[in-house]
């Protein structure tokens, strides 16, 4: 690890300290500060020139038609885009003031405090009880590992349902707890970001009410970013809502995605600013 | 399930009724200044019509919003649209209420003549029962409250009828200003009355999905 690794835990232990007052308010510190962000993927653009701030122990909802770069753009918070062959970044992403992309943050450090849930619930073929402590036990938790895992299920609303079959493998759970396991996963770790792509989308409604419920409980203490295509979705559980959609340049057979409008998620499906953001929430394209 | 949204909607609903107090408190104050021509407290009346508007907005923007975004159905769905109306109803009733207070006025006292303002005064608290009434009946929902509602209405026109009788058996003891003043403040308290039904209708929307008219 080195400088620039230290002093990004340092500043986040910094930015929690100060949190344990009241609920932030309007005009406190982002998690994220999003600047002139663009993404390419092999030399063709993916995402350009995007700017938000995320809120913290608020819901941020990613929405936009298919292609517009809603997951390229999530992606770019805990840099799981370095995973993808070439890929390149460029703009700012601040986490609490610190660049994430700077010369010599390490990525998985990045990672441990920006948790991830996918759209397909990816439990790993072991038991329940080992998929929640995979994450402590490599980072050399030291602490009692029994009262982590029940805390971490009981967080993610699913303790009641699994307690009797810690020891049972992963995979016999349904979708939606499966999802809900992963989410308890993704919490073991005690990140401060929880980025979330789609993931009630493989849920039936009844296990996508669960997720949303769960999300209103888990923003008391997390900051939650969601891509979801499902507007009606957005519209229920965020407090702010990103509208992204494709840009095409037809001669050069190149298409983009842009950030069209960020504000209140009332405002957004109430009275949204852009005629392009007011057609895809009223359903006339998207 | 949706905890968090039928949270919201259970305190939306609530504020219905913690906005029906202010409209009442302002009908109660306004009979009584009109009575005592207590300009203080008239005055009181109408400063305190910003606090009813500010309520009936923040209201329904939160109504609005959850319209758009929780896409409520079934009785969800029932109870926005009747907050949305029943808002309405009691807005205009504080505006109503905001007018009587107007007519109190230093240099003439409206309320001269006994007959007739025994009938103001009692029409004044007729009206302010009505919409008690209603705001209980709201508060619990209880459609069998509402449809008493029709009969206390009943007594309302009645004495509304009878001020007209009085005024014009009085007319030569009053100026046409007070009798002007007195009509209007009658008519004002009857509309109220008539908005205090509106909102029982909107219980027995609530409660049953029929849309039916008391009157």
């Amino acid at each position: 690890m080195n400088e620039n690794t230290i002093s990004l835990e340092e500043n986040i232990t910094a930015t929690e300290r100060g949190s344990e007052g009241p609920a932030p308010a309007f005009g406190a510190p982002s998690v994220f500060t999003v600047r002139g962000l663009g993404v390419h993927y092999g030399g063709l653009p993916a995402l350009r020139d995007v700017s938000l701030d995320v809120q913290p122990r608020e819901i941020t909802a990613i929405i936009g038609p298919s292609g517009c770069g809603k997951s390229t753009l999530i992606r770019c918070f805990n840099r799981m885009n370095d995973l993808i062959p070439g890929a390149e970044v460029s703009g700012e992403v601040l986490y609490h003031g610190e660049d994430i992309y700077a010369a010599g943050v390490d990525p998985v450090t990045v990672r441990r405090r920006i948790g991830m849930v996918f759209q397909r619930p990816n439990p790993f073929p072991k038991s329940v009880y080992d998929n929640v402590a995979f994450g402590a036990r490599i980072n050399g938790y030291k602490g009692d590992m029994d009262e982590l895992v029940e805390r971490s299920l009981r967080r993610a609303a699913l303790w009641d349902e699994v307690k009797s079959k810690l020891r049972k493998s992963a995979l016999a759970l349904s979708g939606g707890q499966q999802q809900r396991l992963c989410i308890a996963r993704a919490i073991a770790v005690e990140p401060d970001v929880i980025l979330m792509d789609e993931p009630a989308s493989a849920l039936d409604p009844i296990a996508t009410v669960r997720i949303e419920d769960l999300m209103q409980e888990l923003k008391q203490e997390y900051s939650i970013v969601i891509v979801t295509h499902n507007m009606q979705q957005a519209a229920r559980v965020s407090d702010r809502t990103a509208f992204l959609y494709t840009e095409v340049d037809e001669a050069a057979g190149q298409r983009w995605g842009i950030l069209v409008e960020f504000g209140d998620t009332s405002d957004i499906f109430t009275r949204p600013r852009d005629k392009r953001t007011e057609d895809y929430v009223s359903g006339r394209f998207g | 399930m949706r905890e968090t949204f039928h949270r919201e909607l259970e305190r939306l609903d609530q504020d219905v009724v913690r906005m029906g107090a202010l409209v009442e408190a302002a009908i109660e104050n306004a009979t009584l200044a009109l009575a005592e021509n207590d300009l203080e407290l008239a005055r009181k009346v109408m400063d305190g019509d910003d606090a009813i508007d500010d309520l009936f907005l923040d209201i329904e923007k939160r109504a609005l919003a959850m319209l758009a975004q929780q896409q409520p159905v079934a009785g969800d769905l029932r109870l926005i649209v009747a907050i949305l109306r029943c808002v309405n109803d009691l807005e205009r009733s504080g505006d109503l209420a905001f007018n009587i207070a107007s007519v109190v006025r230093k240099d003439l006292e409206i309320i001269t003549l006994k007959p007739v303002s025994a009938l103001v005064y009692e029409l004044g608290h007729a009206s302010r029962r009505l919409l008690s009434k209603s705001l209980d009946a709201w508060a619990d929902k209880d459609i069998a409250l509402a449809e008493e509602m029709d009969q206390l209405d009943d007594e309302i026109d009645d004495l509304y009828a009878r001020l007209f009788k009085e005024l014009f058996a009085l007319s030569r003891e009053t100026t046409f200003e007070v009798a002007m003043n007195l009509v209007l403040v009658g008519r004002y308290f009857e509309r109220i009355a008539d908005h205090a039904v509106n909102m029982a209708e909107r219980i027995r929307y609530f409660v049953t999905g029929n849309e039916e008219h008391l009157g």
